[in-house]
């Protein structure tokens, strides 16, 4: 698996403040060979619409342990498009509760990656969502 | 190749991105002709740590103010083990991150050690036409970042610390006499009026003619502090001062040539390190002489050529 040369924004939408799972993520990106730009906390939809759009990504991860994810996906999905850039993936990890992945399927994220996961089976779901 | 963007901001990043996946041959298809030159560049340079990203920042708000439209690089440095890098530079730039007349893109040093990344001059040439009057470049915080920086950019501005002696110590060993202007920043911390003296003393000397060929400007050496604006304002009226200047003093021909010469020097050994690294083992095996000449057998073929 690489992930090399692959450009990806790790951002932090909402109001928590916890980005120890965004960093480690992010580092774990980079040790699988991407580009990995970070945010950095409590980052709007519109704002990291815009940093995705410029920094061209290929994909945005959204961290988030609020429980606000249903309105920032719908959010950043709708951002994006207003941007011309709905072809930038969108992934999400932190704290989502089961019941709502599917929703979050509908909305237009490609994956759910939480904690229950190893990091290596994040790297490898990511990779695979890229390669497509 | 894409469709256009009905979005200019997104045309312009998937123009960067084309350029930065490109192969050589790719990149040389985009670069029969010599563009006319509009972008105004300036170089950021300084140790890890010196604060160029939020210096920057600061500078592009400044001239954003005067109704330029601003592009940054920031260059940071890309892990020899995974390839892979942490491009941090923009979360220091967080303030004017919203503004639409700045345009912000990280970008990975790659293969190049020497504050830029290998394909800088490439990317610079493909942000021409897209809108813009300026771009700043942010070199990864090495050592000798200046030499290759002064051959791209027209103002180099380089970023030193209040007391960081070391860099003292390298000044005098003639190191860092490249740039057109020195920042103390931090110059709220002890120290920086005496380094700022320091610099001055060593920075006068550049304007002689028999110094690294001196052309009769007298860097200025500024102090600035993220505490007060004024310090900004004075960096940025100094970098008119000497785009002003320089607008009569320097050689064009001259610097377009220099830049020539780094950006066709950056494609041979780009295009030197693809064939490298398609090398049959056996043929690694040979002596270096021979490794070298069968080397530039294959640079002779235009790259693209007899290629599957």
């Amino acid at each position: 698996m690489s992930l090399k040369g692959k450009r990806i924004l790790i951002a932090k939408p909402g109001l928590d403040g916890h980005d120890v799972g965004a960093k480690i993520i992010a580092l774990a990106l980079r040790d699988a060979g991407a580009d990995v730009i970070y945010t950095g906390l409590r980052k709007s939809p519109d704002y990291i619409a815009r940093v995705a759009v410029d920094e061209d990504v290929d994909a945005v991860g959204l961290s988030m342990l609020s429980g606000s994810h249903k309105e920032i996906v719908a959010d950043t999905v709708q951002c994006l498009e207003a941007l011309d850039a709905a072809d930038i993936k969108i992934f999400v990890g932190g704290t989502i509760p089961t019941d709502d992945h599917a929703g979050l399927i509908a909305a237009g994220v490609c994956g759910i990656y939480t904690a229950e996961m190893t990091i290596d089976d994040v790297l490898a779901a990511i990779d695979k969502e890229l390669a497509a | 190749m894409s469709k256009g963007s009905r979005n200019p901001r997104r045309e312009m990043s998937r123009a960067l991105s084309r350029v930065a996946n490109a192969t050589v041959a790719e990149t040389l298809e985009t670069q029969a002709e010599l563009p006319e030159q509009v972008l105004y560049r300036i170089g950021v340079t300084g140790a890890p740590g010196a604060g160029k990203s939020t210096l920057i920042s600061r500078l592009a708000a400044r001239r954003v103010e005067r109704g330029a439209k601003v592009a940054v690089v920031a260059i940071d440095p890309t892990s020899p083990v995974s390839q892979g890098s942490i491009l941090g530079d923009r979360i220091r730039m967080d303030a004017v991150s919203d503004d639409p007349n700045i345009f912000i893109r990280s970008i990975p040093s790659r293969r190049a050690h020497d504050g830029l990344a290998d394909n800088t001059a490439d990317l610079l040439w493909a942000m021409e036409g897209h809108g813009f009057d300026e771009v700043i470049v942010e070199t990864v915080g090495v050592g000798q970042a200046e030499y290759s920086v002064r051959a791209i950019v027209d103002t180099v501005v380089l970023v030193l610390l209040p007391e960081s002696g070391d860099a003292v110590q390298a000044m005098k060993a003639g190191l860092l006499e490249m740039a057109d202007i020195y920042v103390v920043n931090k110059a709220d911390l002890p120290g920086a009026e005496l380094m700022a003296g320091d610099i001055a003393a060593t920075a006068a000397r550049q304007a002689a003619p028999e110094i690294n060929g001196g052309d009769g400007w007298v860097p200025p050496v500024l102090q600035t502090s993220s505490r007060d604006a004024a310090s900004f304002a004075a960096l940025d009226a100094a970098i008119e001062a000497h785009r002003a200047w320089r607008q009569n003093r320097i050689d064009h021909d001259a610097v377009r040539r220099a830049r020539s010469r780094y950006q066709v020097q950056g494609l041979i050994g780009r295009r030197a390190e693809e064939l490298l690294e398609t090398m049959p083992d056996a043929d690694l095996d040979r002596s270096p002489k021979e490794i070298y000449e069968a080397l530039l057998q294959q640079l002779a073929t235009a790259p693209g050529e007899g290629e599957t």
